[in-house]
Parts: C-alpha cells; structure tokens; sequence
C-alpha cells in the first residue's frame, strides 16, 4: 500500500509537468492550429536553463524564474519569427516544429553535452505521513503545478483577456472585426505556453536527471494528453493529465514500469478513434475564412 | 414519363435545428428540375443527403428503384448520379485535361452510349479545349464552372445535379451555362437544377419545386409555381 | 508539381543519374564513401515509399521508420528462426511492413489531418516499446545481430563494393516503379485525393481505401529498405526506428522534392553527403539538417530541386504564359498533407 501510495504521487508529479505541456500545447492549437512538437524541447530549454543557473550558484526559486522567462522569451522570438508565417497552413507549422526540434536538441548537445544534468534537490525533506514516505520535492511540484494551471484557468475563462482569447479561437475574422488584436494574442498564447513548458522543464529538473532528448518522450504524452482531453479544452487537458498520472502511477507500483511509456500512446490512440474529439471535445482549430 | 429519382419523406435534423421536415419529390426522366428557395430553405442539405455527405434522419431516396439512402458519396456517382458542388471545385494542381482524365478513368461501366468519352471530347462540348493544358487553379471562374461540368458529365450520369451552377457566373456565362445544361435531356441525362435565382430557373426549367423552411411549399410547372400566392409569399413578401 | 514533360521524357534524368552513380566505383571511392553512399541508397528505397505516400496522394506519416524497423526486424528474425535469407527477406520484408501500414493506417486514416500525423507518430514510438519489451524474441533493447550472408549466384555479395550495386539495383527498381506510379492512372487517382478529397469522392474514387491502399504501398518500399538496412548494418535495435528517424526521412524527402521523380535521389544524397562537404561532425549537421527544413517550408516547399529549377526558369525566363501561376498555385497547396 506504501508504496502504492509512493508509486502515486510519483506518477501525479510526473502528471504535473506532462498536464503543463497540454495545457500550453492544448491552449496554442486552439487558438493557432499550430501543432508545435517542439514544445517539448521548450520543456527541455527549461531544464536546462534552470541547470545553468543552479551550477552558477543560483538558488531553484530564482532559477525556476529565470527559467520560465527564458523560454516564454525563446517563444516569443520563435513565433514572431517562425511560426506567424505558417499560421494560414498549420500543417507546415507541424512540419517547421519537426525541424526545430532537431536544431534545438542538437545546439544543446552541441554547446553542452548529451549526456545527463542533474540539480541537487531543491527541497529534499521527506515526510512520513502514517507509515508512508512521501518526498516534500514530488508534493512541492504537484503544488506548483495546480497553483499556475489554477491561475491559467481561471484567466482564460474569466478575465477580458480570456473571453477575447475564446471569442478568436471562434471566429478569428469576427473577432478581428470586432477590434480583438487576434495577432498579438496569438504571440501572446504562445508565449503563455512556452512559458509553462519552461515551468515544466524547472519542475522536472527538480525531480530526476534530464538529457537533451526528454523533451521528446514528454512531448509524445503531452500531446496524448492534451488530446484524450480534447485539443483546445484547457479542463480535459488537466483532467486528462490526472487520469495519466494515476495509471502510470499505478502501472510502476503494480510492477509493469517498462510498459509505463505505452499507455499513454494506447490510450491516445483508443480516444482518438472512438472520440477523436477528446473525451471532453476538443476544438479542430481555429476557424479560419 | 417515369421517376428515377424519388424522395419520400426526407427529414434531417442537425442537433436541434430541423433543416429538412419530411420531404416528398421525385424526378421524371428526361426533365430538368429546379428546386428553389431561399438560404435556409434546406437546398443544399438535400444536395447533400441525396450525395451522401449526410445521413437522414428519417425518409429514404429510391433511384430507380433502389435505395441509396446510405450509400457513401463515392458509391453514389458509381450508381449513375453526377454532381457539381456549390463551390467550383477542381483538382487545382493538375492540368485541367488532366482533370477530366481522372473523372474519365473512375466513370462507371454503363450499357448506353454517351457521346464523351475521352478527355477530348469533353472539353470539346463544354469549350475548354483551349484551356486544356492550363493548371486548374488558375483558370478564371466561369471556366472553372464549366470545368466541373466537364467532370460530373465524365462520370457518364444517368441524372445530374447542379448545386448553384450559375452562381458567381456573368449573364454571358450563365447563358453558356443554359445552353450546355439544355442539351442533357438529349442524351438521356436527366438533370435537377438547385438554385435560388429564379431567372435562371424560368431559363431552365419546365418544373419547379420549391423549399421553404425543410418543406415543400410548391410542386409544379414553372409558370404556375411563379404566380402561386405562397411562393410570392416566401420570395417577394406577397404579390408580384 | 505541374508536370508537362511526356512520361518517358521524365526517366530521362533520372536514369542519367542513376548511370553516373553506377560509375562512381569506378573512380575509386573510399570506404567510407561507399559506406554513406550505401545508407544513401537504403535511405532513397525508403524515400520513394514516402514519396508515394506524401507526394502523389498527400499524406504525412512519421511512422515511415517504424514501417522500416518492421521490414529490418522481419530480416533479422527470419534469419535466425527460420534461416531464410537475403534474397527471399526482402519480399517477405516487404509484406510484413505492407501488413503492418495496413494495421497502422485503417485505425489512423478515420482521423484527419493533425490528428492523424500525431497517431502515426504514436503507432512509431508504440512499434519501439513492444519491440524493447520483446525480451529474447526481439533482443530487446539491445537488439538482434544478423548473421547471415549474402550471395548473389554463388559469389559473396556484401562486402561493400558489391552491396553498393545490390543497393543501387534496389534504388533503380524504386524509381522505375514510382515513375510507373506516377504516371498511371493510379498515380493519378492518387494526385485527385491529394489536390481535392470531396471531389475525387464524388467522381467515384473511393477514398477512404485508396489512402490505405497509398499507405501500403509506401510500407512495401520501406519493408525493403529495411532489409536492405538489416544486411548492410549486420546489427539492429529498436531505437533506430523510432518516431525521431522518421522525422529524417520527412526531412530528405521534402528537401529533395516530394513530387519529383528525382527528389528522392537528391534528398538522401544531399542529406548524406553535404555534412562530408561541409566537414561538419554529426551534431552540427543535425543543426543544418534542422534548419534546411525549416527553410525548405517556409521558403521552398516544393523542395530544393523545384526550386533551383523554378528559380532557373525565372532567371533565363522561359517560363512563359503558359506556367504563369505556377509558383504560387504550387506554394498554395505544396505541402498540404493529410488533411
């Protein structure tokens, strides 16, 4: 049961970075129709960014920060000058994601190397709650996480911003019209989305060792989730993410860690063909003229 | 003359919204029928249940006695029914002899003899023999409309429909258009007409039905239709 | 690409480049030329798979190198278990990754567009898990050697000079038979579903199964390649045919020009050859490779040859009135996939 349990909030920490790749994933391709499979190696950048930071002495906190600027920057710069050209054919944007994750992985091997990094644990309690072993670290990511997705959320759906970002996502012409900068939003939600990823990337540096190509494997089950969700569904991307921590978590304490990876490919595969909208509907892209 | 095409009791709902409520019609052989109505009326969703884009909710289509309620779009135009949509279409990146060769080399075996055949012989009859080694996707639109006649023609129909045939076309073009549509008859190939420009209609027609709302509000011969109270009702909001 | 070349007029070019390379041994090349040249021309089997696929009928797929692990797995597997060798893998090599594309594309084809590259992606890693959790019947992680030979009418057929002409025979039967695709009425069908679905459909083109049908072609080419690779490699592991390779070959294929007969050809060379030119080391040639494709989309996306001869018209301007919108019209829907 201990480790059950420990298996669990393994799996749900792991969630957490997974949930903050699909909700900038899930939040981008709503609004942009943009698939960008390179957002995993924004994840990466993260990590690495934060590694860096903590090597030249930095502590997390300020590393984490540093982090999420750093990538939410790299976005920016990525959209302005790559991606806003293949917002009217998002099937090149695919494409033009494919090449840059290439480039990003390997300017990364090429200025530090392929091998693993690692940052000491920035929190490394461990509380015994009732018998069980829990590591404040894995609690402190899940924390973190619930905290910016409950943020996002709550912006996306509530503020003006949020209703102007779903009146394009409807109708990107309307809304134009309308005297919505459908543009600077789309920089905007971007930027928004790498910087989660760069969050994540913080977080996941804080739990285990990264090597150049974790982007790829995380970005496989960021898109899974976002998917099952349903592409554009900010709610059945946190959901989605839920439900995949708890069977991967219960998947490695039951002992079937080597098909861990598996499940959420399965899964995805599964929903995709039985409700290729997501279990909770999903948008198919921004509507365009 | 007798019915190849008939439709009995056709209703369709999309979510809350009926768009066809039980629709009644057939066509005779050898015609040329238009059904008319205003947007909304439900044309185009019976264009689409009839090629198969759509399931109806209730109701059944007979084609020569057959149901092809279900049948897929693909299976459709096998069956004998060519069509031409709403929006010219073409396979924009192919030469457009290139495009009639495709609708040549999927055309159905059919007993009868139709006098186009081959690519050539298309283009000839719909006038685009000069254009034939242009890329589709440039050419101007009153070529492109003739270019999917050209197709649906290809498919060696038995019965085509024409979705908004004239729409975006000048009154020179439209009466290109007429001119080519009358000769179907001649050749065995029965022709429904969906529009909602009544000129075109009167030019065309010789029987009219017409939509409103999902339903049929009139069936008929074209003059009588015209001075019915309740299509003037619908089109004009009351007498001519 | 809008083609008005005569069908036989559009081997010519390539059948000269294809004697050329049959000369190239005979000027002497080092080993480790013959040794990327190889891989080049496994590679280019495997291109013209995807050439059918992407090029004439539109859809992207990065599950190509999972295609190729299950022909190269096949190869390995059938030597071992049932020694069946060389010239008899590679038909079988070929079926078993036609059965597989056909497994992959039934599901993955009811999905559009994005979706369905993302499925095909997820089908490519999926094929590494099971082949890593395979245990001893797949060697796992580490993988399967190859031990056997090739012969060819009694005389050893794979040191490298004589793999170079197996290989190079193998590229000359692909391009023979994506030019014999190309420029029938299949090739034509599939060039309707590509340029416009609800009209193919409405002409009487099944769709739905010409997309698997296309799907399995390209599965027969990379079933081959795979065997080809399998001979050539003597050793292979799962991680070789992961999502990530298939990103590669996405890559040669739109750098050298989906559409072209010779696109194939010039995209695996070049990918081979330019970091050799350039004495790059692998890591900067990914970088290289990485941005060539995003310039290629963004600013080619016919591909290089296309536009080396596109912007060759424009210079001696003997692109006429005839071709006037071709550069655009093609810009305009070059590299739709999968819709």
């Amino acid at each position: 049961m201990d480790i059950l349990i420990q298996q669990l909030l393994n799996g749900l920490s792991i969630a957490s970075v997974i949930t903050l790749i699909a909700v900038g994933v899930t939040l981008i391709f709503g609004l942009t129709g943009i698939i960008n499979f390179a957002h995993g190696e924004f994840l990466m950048v993260g990590s690495i960014v934060t590694w860096l930071a903590v090597q030249a002495g930095l502590g997390f906190l300020p590393a984490l920060v540093l982090a999420v600027l750093a990538v939410g920057v790299m976005g920016f710069v990525l959209e302005r000058g790559l991606f806003q050209f293949t917002l009217t054919r998002p099937t090149n944007g695919f494409i033009v994601s494919l090449g840059l994750i290439v480039v990003l992985q390997h300017i990364v091997i090429f200025f530090y190397d392929p091998n693993q990094k690692s940052i000491p644990r920035p929190l490394a309690g461990i509380w015994d709650v009732a018998g069980v072993r829990i590591a404040s670290v894995r609690v402190m990511v899940i924390l973190v996480t619930i905290a910016v997705v409950a943020m996002t959320f709550v912006m996306v759906t509530r503020s003006r911003y949020g209703r102007a970002l779903r009146a394009a996502v409807d109708d990107r012409d309307t809304a134009a019209l309308m005297g919505i900068p459908v543009r600077r939003y789309v920089t905007g939600v971007f930027v928004l989305g790498s910087a989660l990823a760069g969050l994540g990337g913080a977080l996941l540096i804080a739990l285990f060792p990264i090597t150049p190509f974790t982007g790829g494997t995380m970005v496989m089950k960021g898109f899974a989730v976002a998917l099952i969700g349903g592409l554009g569904n900010l709610t059945g991307a946190v959901v989605a993410g839920l439900i995949l921590g708890i069977v991967e978590g219960f998947s490695a304490g039951y002992g079937f860690s080597e098909w861990t990876d598996a499940y959420s490919f399965a899964l995805m595969i599964l929903v995709l063909l039985l409700r290729p909208n997501g279990l909770f509907g999903g948008t198919s892209g921004p509507k365009m003229a | 003359m007798n019915a190849i095409l008939e439709i009995k009791g056709l209703k369709k709902q999309f979510g809350g919204v009926a768009a066809l409520s039980g629709i009644d019609l057939s066509i005779e052989e050898g015609e040329i029928l238009g059904i008319v109505g205003p947007n909304g009326s439900g044309k185009t969703t019976l264009f689409n249940v009839i090629t198969g884009v759509h399931k109806p909710t209730e109701g059944q289509v007979s084609w020569r006695g057959r149901d092809i309620t279900s049948l897929a779009a693909h299976e459709v135009s096998g069956a004998g029914i060519g069509y031409t949509f709403q929006q010219a279409m073409a396979f924009p990146g192919l030469s457009v002899r290139e495009n009639v060769q495709i609708a040549c080399e999927h055309a159905r075996r059919s007993s009868r003899s139709y006098p186009w055949t081959t690519p050539s012989a298309l283009l000839d009859f719909v006038g685009l023999t000069a254009l034939s080694d242009e890329q589709a996707g440039i050419l101007p639109f009153g070529s492109l409309r003739l270019l999917g006649i050209a197709l649906a023609l290809a498919t060696r129909p038995s019965l085509i429909l024409l979705d908004e045939p004239a729409a975006g076309l000048n009154d020179r073009e439209t009466a290109t258009l007429v001119g080519l549509v009358k000769q179907f008859p001649a050749y065995g190939i029965s022709v429904c007409v969906i529009d909602h420009d009544m000129k075109l209609m009167q030019m065309l027609c010789k029987r009219l039905v017409v939509l409103d709302f999902g339903s049929k509000i009139a069936d008929g011969l074209t003059q009588a239709v015209l001075t019915d109270p309740k299509v003037l009702e619908v089109y004009l909001g009351g007498a001519l | 690409m809008y083609n008005s070349l005569s069908p036989i007029r559009s081997l010519i070019p390539v059948l000269v480049v294809l004697i050329v390379l049959a000369l190239v041994p005979a000027m002497g090349p080092s080993n480790r030329m013959l040794s990327l040249a190889i891989s080049a021309g496994i590679n280019i089997v495997a291109l013209y798979g995807l050439s059918v696929l992407f090029g004439q009928t539109g859809i992207l797929s990065m599950g190509h190198a999972a295609l190729v692990g299950v022909g190269a797995y096949a190869a390995a597997l059938l030597a071992r278990d049932t020694g069946i060798g060389f010239w008899l893998a590679l038909p079988l090599g070929g079926v078993f990754a036609a059965i597989a594309a056909a497994i992959i594309g039934i599901p993955s084809l009811r999905v559009s567009g994005h979706h369905f590259v993302i499925m095909t992606f997820a089908f490519g890693q999926l094929l590494t898990i099971v082949l890593t959790n395979g245990g001893d019947y797949t060697g796992a992680a580490t993988g399967l050697d190859l031990q056997l030979p090739v012969n060819f009418f009694g005389a050893r057929a794979d040191d490298l000079m004589p793999y170079y002409f197996v290989v190079l025979a193998f590229v000359t039967l692909s391009a023979v038979a994506s030019w014999a695709i190309i420029n029938s009425s299949y090739g034509r069908t599939l060039r309707a579903i590509r340029e416009n679905e609800k009209l193919a459909a409405s002409l009487g083109i099944n769709v739905g199964r010409q997309k698997i049908g296309a799907f399995v072609v390209s599965g027969v080419f990379a079933g081959i390649s795979g065997v080809l690779l399998a001979y050539f490699l003597r050793h292979i592991s799962p991680s070789q045919f992961t999502s990530f390779p298939s990103i590669y070959l996405a890559l040669m294929v739109m750098i050298g020009g989906a559409r072209l007969l010779l696109g194939p050809i010039a995209g695996g060379i070049l990918v081979a050859f330019l970091p050799e030119v350039l004495n790059l080391d692998p890591v900067e040639s990914r970088i290289l490779y990485g941005v060539c494709l995003i310039a290629v989309i963004l600013l080619l996306p016919n591909g290089l040859i296309a536009g080396a001869i596109d912007g060759w018209q424009k210079l001696t301007r003997s692109s006429t009135r005839k071709h006037p919108g071709t550069q655009a019209a093609n810009a305009e829907h070059a590299s739709e996939a999968g819709r």
